[in-house]
């Protein structure tokens, strides 16, 4: 089993190689739910029911707690894309929001051009995030600069800058919220469970999965973008252009986010709200994670991280607990997830 | 000297402060061989346990006593995590932060109904020193006296830090283990339990860069850190992860915030703008710094 040699160096092994131990994960950061849920809750009892059957309980909370995955997806193949590479794109949560605003503003100014004004906004919106997360990784292939840093401070500059942009110049007067004008109508996607959220958008993040996975394993670029990963003096050697591969996934990476962005922009929001998509470039690397940087799996991972924030956000409803304590539940999830010893679990019984 | 550049100056002093304070416990795991990206969140929790504390308790020594034991205990199971659940660190350090703006809203709105900004009137703001030795001079007092407790202990914990790391056995071992530690094992020794201790240590410094940030507003808000632990992480690494390199690094920052504070004043810029550029500026330096050493790398 082979892992991109530069996550080797940050310790990053083959994740929930087990079933055990990935069940145990599971256990101990549902246990830890529990545990706060007693804690804090006067009503455990409707607490944990709501937290647990909430998001499964009509098809309102179902759909939207698909509509939630949506962007976890795109996030978790972006990170997923420049991980396999040996690029950490930690900007994640500026090129997500960036796409949006991007794909939110291109959407109102062309919507006389039709739907093709709709289908170039939501190209600009992947382009933003591409050029956004690939000058990382250009400043990376020039001059050596850890991506992982320059990605994520240039992700905390992109967002302030557009919560400046969405409050000011760009901010629908017509509104009291601190949002842009809403796209035209005609340009939304179809709405596919109502009364949820849940657009085509979904289709569209698995066409995203499909793709991103043909692209990786059954393309000569693809393979290529894995060997720069894996080893990259071998590569260079093989007479790959390995420098190339250190801007091509991040660009990728980053239009993936816009992507994701511009398309809860045109399914779910239609409007660029101050701040409305954060947390999510987090979670998309979380996903990406637990999903060991496997596009097939992001689909899974990133639904139960969506179950674990619709099943907060419908406890918060209809209980006294807030929402936060979903991230305290991610956190669980996140200190063992890359634990060598949760992984061996279920291997030592038979190597002794 | 103008007037203005004395102000700066001497609010560039306490601006570095938190930034220099964390800096210098993210010295220790740096150097001890692990990325330590929790900064962010055990300032973050540092925060909350201290202005807690000292409203518990009505004083802010035993506030800031509540706020330590509470940020090394997180510390703690991060590196217990880490290193004996055999994790890799970045992901337990995005987790510890996740962790922290997610425990302190939670026990923020348990505790006080209050899930955005808690007041605690009672709370007074950090004593001020009077240094006698400084008084009459005149620049060097408007710069360097009349700074609250924490500002001069951060330079004493700094100095300190670099007699630990350079002059005495634990700081030798604990750096070896970050440059090659299989030298450590051949001693015999643990590399693991350095790195153990240097998560504490980290833990204990956040705590102080946290309790100021809370302690000086008098309140407590969610995310009150807003990237001062990941600009704490750029401060080790500009300043060539070397206490002097640290306390201009962290001086550099101060710096731009305390000027672009000034400048917010004289013209009126967005506020976004202003929160930006911090992040703006180490960006910057972060890509002179690199393309100098890839310069410098050809030359060699």
């Amino acid at each position: 089993m082979y892992e991109p040699q530069r996550l080797r160096r940050y310790g990053i092994q083959p994740v929930l190689r087990n079933s055990l131990g990935s069940a145990l994960i599971v256990a101990i950061a549902l246990f830890f739910l529990v545990l706060l849920a007693v804690l804090l809750s006067d009503t455990p009892g409707t607490t944990l029911r709501y937290f647990f059957l909430g998001p499964l309980q009509n098809t309102y909370s179902f759909g939207n707690m698909l509509n939630a995955a949506i962007p976890l997806i795109f996030g978790g193949l972006g990170i997923s894309l420049a991980m396999r590479a040996g690029s950490f794109n930690l900007g994640g949560e500026g090129q997500l929001y960036g796409g949006a605003f991007a794909a939110t503003i291109a959407a109102i100014s062309w919507s006389s051009w039709g739907l093709l004004g709709g289908i170039a906004a939501v190209v600009v919106g992947a382009l933003v995030g591409g050029v956004l997360a690939g000058f990382s990784g250009l400043l990376r292939m020039k001059w050596n600069t850890n991506e992982l840093i320059t990605s994520f401070l240039l992700s905390n500059v992109v967002v302030l800058i557009i919560n400046y942009l969405i409050a000011g110049p760009y901010q629908d007067p017509e509104t009291n919220l601190i949002a842009t004008r809403s796209i035209p109508e005609f340009m939304r996607f179809t709405r596919i469970l109502e009364p949820s959220n849940l657009s085509t958008g979904f289709y569209g993040a698995l066409i995203a999965v499909l793709l991103v996975h043909v692209y990786l394993y059954h393309t000569k670029s693809g393979y290529e973008l894995r060997m720069v990963g894996l080893n990259t003096m071998f590569a260079r050697y093989g007479g790959i252009n390995a420098l190339w591969y250190r801007v091509w996934p991040m660009m990728l990476s980053g239009a993936l986010y816009g992507l994701g962005g511009a398309v809860a922009i045109f399914g779910t929001y239609y409007t660029s709200m101050r701040e409305f998509l954060l947390g999510m470039g987090y979670n998309g690397l979380a996903v990406a994670l637990i999903a060991r940087f496997r596009p097939a799996m992001v689909i899974p991972a990133a639904l139960f991280f969506a179950y674990i924030e619709s099943g907060a956000r419908s406890a918060m409803m209809h209980s006294d607990v807030t929402f936060e304590i979903a991230s305290i539940v991610q956190a669980v999830v996140f200190f063992l997830v890359t634990s060598k010893v949760f992984q061996t679990i279920g291997t030592h019984r038979r190597r002794s | 000297m103008s007037e203005a550049l004395i102000t700066i100056l001497r609010s560039s002093l306490a601006i570095m402060t938190p930034l220099l304070l964390a800096a210098t416990g993210g010295l220790f795991t740096e150097l001890s061989g692990m990325l330590n990206i929790a900064l962010e969140g055990l300032m973050l929790i540092g925060a909350f346990a201290s202005i807690v504390g000292t409203a518990l308790t009505g004083n802010p020594l035993f506030g800031i006593l509540i706020g330590i034991s509470g940020t090394v205990a997180v510390a703690a199971l991060l590196g217990f995590v880490t290193l004996y659940l055999k994790s890799n660190v970045f992901i337990t350090g995005l987790a510890t932060n996740l962790f922290a703006s997610g425990i302190t809203v939670v026990l923020a709105f348990h505790l006080f109904g209050n899930k955005g900004v808690v007041v605690f009137e009672t709370v007074q703001s950090l004593p001020r020193w009077d240094l006698p030795l400084l008084r009459d001079i005149p620049i060097i007092s408007d710069l360097f006296n009349h700074h609250h407790v924490l500002v001069y202990l951060s330079w004493i914990l700094l100095i300190l830090a670099s007699w630990v790391l350079y002059r005495t056995p634990f700081g030798m071992r604990l750096r070896a283990a970050g440059l090659h530690e299989k030298t450590l094992i051949s001693l015999g020794l643990q590399p693991k339990r350095y790195r153990f201790i240097a998560f504490l240590i980290s833990g204990l410094s956040c705590a102080l860069a946290g309790a100021i940030l809370s302690l000086n507003l008098g309140a407590f808000v969610p995310n009150i850190t807003s990237g001062k632990g990941w600009i704490a992480l750029v401060v080790i690494f500009l300043g060539h992860r070397r206490p002097l390199g640290l306390f201009f690094a962290a001086l550099l920052f101060g710096f731009a915030d305390a000027f672009s504070n000034y400048a917010q004043g004289l013209w009126n810029i967005p506020a976004d703008f202003i929160l930006a550029i911090p992040y703006l500026f180490t960006l910057l330096v972060m890509i002179l710094l690199s393309v100098y050493t890839s310069r410098k790398s050809k030359f060699d």
